[in-house]
């Protein structure tokens, strides 16, 4: 449904996009990662069909963005940034506005469908100046998809707005990958990781990873890790660590705040043999579980280096 | 483009900014009339042209108001994005917006007929032929301002600075008309004054005299200034 090609933009003489390229299936949910000036922005613009690239080749829903450029808009759904919205307008004469301007038959139908999705049916009579920050952003998402496209571009739909609007937000988001591809931007990792089937992440204009979320915690993180806690006497600490250490598939043991990380061998599940080791060596276990990777790890990994 | 051209009707319509302009467009409108009423009493004949005349001066100054939210306020809002982004050709939602000022200047503009009327019912009898080319003379000029303001609202995301430079644009274009007071070659002062707005009104259309080459200098200013402002839209993609 989205496919970039070693696409690249220049503004002057400053690279915002370094020959980047990643696909994006029908119904999947991409997440585009990466600091602020990363080039997310710029990406979207150019799928969007406002601006051309200035080398490379992206294809939105079986169609060129240079050359089909009317056709990529009609087939993708917009949200900017900052949520374009005209406030002396109704909440449906907006959405229509943006129905009738993408050549919408059956506007009124498509306008309540819209509404609908985004649980604004009942302010669709209110003035959009009168919305708060979350509505704004629904009422954003209205307009995406009021003409029903392939593609739907959301530039950080999650921004600025609080907690339970922003777990809606997402939860209208994974229900429109049913029917719609969609791109979505963020700097949220953990939003990312909850909603996307793949990422991709940018940095500096460059494309530094690729992948699903597991797949890249794979790729960076070859091992697995484990938090253990024993109820032993401080003075048999170092006894517990060699201990812990001759265990088979550890590669290493750290001190962390009262307990131990283990570095382990991926896939060599210790656990069972390191409950009965220490048990059976008279201590008590505290606590136990694996240090899961986040993609917030793996960000900061990436774009640390 | 007419769904731009509803949206932005239904605006000035529903803004209370068109409603304080057209409150102070007939004030001075009337005022202005009742001036030369009174002076008809005793100086002269009623002039059927004195209205529009007046508001080829005071279109410096209104056409900006009427225009400058047009596009500054989308390029503000960031609208402009979402625009550019719909099926739609950059030349609809430029000409679109445009036709919309257009046509709530020619209402405005309807409403001033009502003097030439008050005059009749006076038993003051106009020349209706002056009136009316003096008229359609002063639609198609304001057509020329407005779409200037059009263009200078396209190129910032300001509305005050987009009025600021077209009244500044537009007056010196009035201006124009005075150049031969001051510049010494007759021919250089002739070719200005070819060039100003007034220099195609005021001693044409005004005294009731139709030229086409009067019609050709306002709708060419008009096509101009539309294609300058598509341009000015076109080139945020190039950015």
């Amino acid at each position: 449904m989205i496919e970039v090609s070693n696409l690249s933009k220049h503004y002057g003489t400053h690279l915002a996009l370094d020959a980047v390229s990643f696909s994006a299936k029908q119904g999947e949910i991409l997440g585009l990662l990466g600091p602020n000036g990363a080039g997310k922005t710029t990406t979207m613009r150019i799928l969007t069909g406002y601006m051309p690239p200035s080398e490379g080749k992206a294809v939105v829903a079986g169609h060129d963005v240079s050359e089909e450029s009317f056709e990529v808009r009609q087939n993708v759904g917009y949200l900017p940034e900052r949520v374009p919205l005209y406030p002396d307008m109704t909440v449906e004469g907006y959405v229509t506005f943006w129905a009738k301007l993408r050549g919408v038959k059956k506007t009124k139908q498509a306008v309540l469908d819209a509404l609908e999705k985004v649980d604004l049916i009942p302010r669709r009579k209110s003035l959009v100046r009168n919305l708060s920050k979350g509505l704004k952003q629904r009422l954003g998402l209205a307009q995406a998809l009021v003409h029903d496209p392939k593609v739907l571009i959301l530039d950080e739909p999650t921004i600025g707005i609080d907690p339970q609007q922003i777990i809606e937000i997402r939860e209208q988001i994974r229900n429109l990958a049913q029917s719609h591809t969609v791109l979505f931007s963020t700097h949220i990792l953990s939003e990312a990781e909850q909603i996307c089937d793949r990422v991709v992440i940018l940095q500096r204009g460059k494309l530094v990873a690729y992948g699903t979320p597991e797949a890249l915690r794979k790729q960076l993180y070859p091992n697995d890790y484990l938090y253990v806690e024993i109820d032993a006497p401080q003075r048999d600490k170092q006894k517990v660590e060699n201990m812990l250490n001759a265990l088979t598939g550890v590669e290493s043991v750290t001190h962390l705040a009262g307990g131990f990380t283990i570095r382990a061998k991926k896939d060599s599940d210790i656990r069972g043999k390191l409950v009965e080791k220490v048990l059976s060596a008279g201590y008590g276990l505290r606590e136990l579980r694996p240090m899961a990777m986040t993609l917030e790890d793996i960000f900061l990994e990436i774009v640390g280096k | 483009m007419w769904t731009i051209f509803r949206r932005e009707m239904a605006h000035y319509f529903t803004s209370p900014v068109s409603y304080l302009i057209a409150a102070a467009f007939y004030v001075l409108m009337g005022l202005y009339f009742n001036n030369d009423l009174t002076i008809s009493i005793s100086v002269r004949a009623a002039d059927p042209a004195s209205v529009p005349m007046f508001l080829s001066f005071v279109m410096v100054f209104f056409a900006p108001l009427l225009t400058m939210r047009l596009i500054a306020e989308e390029n503000k809002e960031g609208t402009v994005e979402l625009l550019l982004t719909a099926p739609v050709s950059d030349g609809s939602i430029v000409i679109g917006k445009f036709l919309s000022a257009w046509a709530f200047y020619s209402l405005l503009l309807m409403g001033t007929f009502i003097y030439p009327v008050i005059l009749m019912s006076l038993g003051i009898f106009p020349d209706l032929g002056i009136a009316l080319s003096a008229y359609i003379g002063i639609w198609l000029y304001g057509g020329a301002a407005l779409a200037v303001g059009v263009g200078f609202s396209a190129i910032t995301d300001s509305q005050v600075m987009a009025a600021f430079l077209s009244m500044s644009f537009l007056l010196l274009m009035w201006l124009g008309d005075l150049a031969g007071n001051i510049v010494a070659s007759f021919d250089l002062a002739n070719l200005i004054r070819k060039l100003s707005l007034q220099g195609h009104y005021s001693t044409s259309f005004a005294v009731g005299l139709f030229r086409a080459e009067d019609v050709a200098y306002f709708a060419g200013m008009i096509v101009v200034a539309l294609f300058i402002t598509i341009r000015l839209l076109e080139s945020r993609r190039w950015r």
